[in-house]
């Protein structure tokens, strides 16, 4: 019997750069990659602007904002030579699923040229410094970590919608509230952190300054943090003795790489990402009775709130102000204490998905997620993580079995 | 005064820029098929992926789109904190970043999105002159 993607996906072009080898003039690994995607739409009539996979070692960012595209699938996988092969099978299995018909697997690599020129590029997927256009006319400039770059969406939101630093910072202070009730939280108490326990919306407002607006209490931390989850097939988890989550939907969208390609400051991709996962799983946002949202600021979950549909535009933060969001609230958010005060080692995205496992499958009564017994009776979760300077987005709408 | 902040390493595709910069000009990236400005300098077109690129002299002149004071700095730049970051909207079209000149970085309330803003180059090194914006009057 073949498998589910016997002839589900073919190859239909194969390109190059417009020259290979040793090159007596230079070549960027991002010019080699760019030249190669330009000779592959030439050759088979497919327009860029059509691509929507993007597979590349560690590229895939830099290479749709240098293309200017935005793909609604998005793997970087880098494990060695052998991840192109790799990448062939994953855009097989994305387009088996139907959710892209157009997948790009591109390579460009310098390897005799980056010793006159350095690789030219790959800043996002390995490391900053490899003087790709971007970071060459970015890095004069004194921007340092996130809180430098993600400062100036705060400031354009509040432009646009008239709102006040303040009341973004109670987006911190309800986030707090959830950490006290979760003592495997960083911030669960002064007991456990000096700087733990509650705190006010005043306190927020008049800590330390780390990039105005933000103070850093409107900062999430930064610690250590290992985490994983099995995803596993149906036929699998029905032969488990723990409970089943599932995925009920998925997406992802990217808007940009360098902030300064970020076309507009007061949104990000969360609402393209969102409704590819709501469209999947057949729900929409008002089906949403929890939200593990990626909270690097407080501005990054009441931005996010918005694009996932959970509150119009510019009303986000009024989730938290309101109390909506809070313990007790009709669509609690961030019940383990968030990145802000439950635990951020710099990517967030997994705890994200651990706590939406724990409430879903009814296993954050055990002490792990509250002193207080269980404290939501959530059976449909959305869960989005933000990546880079607000620059990827992935969504997902997570059910419980109980249904 | 030997500049003593971070001096970009200079790409090959980007060398009418920072040729333009010693001249005090700010050159930029068009397409000629579809006219379009890009910002930064790019191998494709994004707008329509035309190769088909040429670089023109720009007015210099662009607007605030959004800015932060940055007050906690590690490296070269803390020496400077508390300054103004600011993303600029070119009159061209697209964005560029700076450190923006002629504002209160301890007064972020006096200063306002869409304001004015003019280029202005600060030589580096022999080859280099770096961009800034400062704002100015309407």
């Amino acid at each position: 019997m073949p498998g589910l993607l016997y002839k589900s996906a073919a190859i239909v072009g194969a390109a190059e750069a417009n020259e290979i080898g040793f090159l007596e003039e230079p070549a960027t690994a991002l010019q080699l990659h760019i030249e190669a995607i330009k000779n592959l739409s030439d050759q088979t009539g497919i327009p860029i602007a059509k691509i929507d996979g993007i597979f590349s070692t560690g590229w895939s960012t830099e290479l749709c904002e240098h293309l200017g595209i935005t793909p609604k699938y998005i793997d970087t996988t880098a494990v060695g030579g052998c991840s192109f092969e790799m990448h062939v099978h994953h855009a097989a299995a994305a387009i088996y699923s139907g959710i892209i018909d157009i997948a790009l697997v591109s390579h460009g690599e310098n390897g005799h040229s980056a010793r006159k020129i350095g690789s030219g590029g790959g800043n996002y997927g390995r490391g900053a410094g490899n003087a790709s256009p971007s970071h060459e006319m970015t890095m004069a400039y004194g921007l340092g970590g996130a809180p430098s770059n993600y400062a100036h969406a705060m400031v354009r939101h509040m432009h646009r919608y008239g709102t006040k630093r303040e009341d973004y910072a109670h987006v911190a202070k309800v986030t707090r509230d959830w950490a006290t009730l979760n003592p495997r939280a960083a911030m669960y108490s002064k007991e456990k952190h000096p700087f733990g326990g509650p705190i006010t919306v005043e306190q927020v407002e008049e800590s330390r300054l780390i990039a105005w607006p933000l103070t850093i209490l409107h900062c999430c931390m930064v610690a250590d943090h290992g985490g994983a989850i099995f995803v596993v097939s149906p036929k699998i988890a029905a032969r488990l003795s723990t409970k089943p989550v599932w995925i009920a939907g998925a997406g992802e969208s990217m808007s940009h790489g360098n902030m300064m390609e970020m076309g507009d400051f007061t949104k990000t991709s969360a609402d393209k990402s969102a409704e590819a996962a709501y469209t999947m799983a057949g729900l929409g946002p008002a089906d949403m009775e929890l939200a593990e949202i990626y909270d690097s600021f407080t501005i990054t979950a009441a931005m996010t709130a918005e694009m996932l549909g959970l509150a119009k535009p510019g009303e986000g933060h009024l989730l938290w102000k309101d109390g909506h969001a809070a313990p007790g609230g009709r669509l609690p958010i961030n019940t383990n204490g968030g990145g802000l005060s439950f635990n951020h080692s710099g990517m967030y995205g997994m705890p994200l998905l651990i706590e939406a496992y724990r409430q879903l499958s009814g296993t954050a009564e055990d002490g792990i997620n509250g002193d207080k017994g269980k404290q939501t009776d959530a059976r449909t979760c959305v869960v989005n993580g933000t990546g880079g300077s607000l620059s990827t987005t992935g969504t997902l709408v997570l059910i419980s079995d109980d249904d | 005064m030997a500049y003593e902040l971070p001096i970009p390493r200079q790409g090959i595709h980007t060398r009418p820029f920072w040729e333009g910069a010693k001249e005090g000009k700010l050159m930029l990236p068009r397409c000629i098929d579809c006219n379009t400005v890009h910002w930064y300098p790019r191998h494709i077109c994004p707008n329509c992926h035309s190769i088909n690129l040429e670089w023109i002299e720009g007015s210099g002149e662009g607007r605030i789109h959004t800015f932060a004071v940055q007050h906690l700095v590690f490296g070269p730049w803390s020496e400077h904190a508390p300054y103004v970051t600011a993303y600029i909207d070119l009159l061209e079209g697209d964005r560029m970043l700076t450190v923006l000149r002629g504002v209160d970085p301890e007064k972020p309330e006096t200063i306002e999105i869409g304001a004015k803003v003019r280029v202005e180059f600060e030589q580096a090194n022999d080859d280099t002159f770096i961009p800034y914006w400062r704002v100015v009057g309407e």
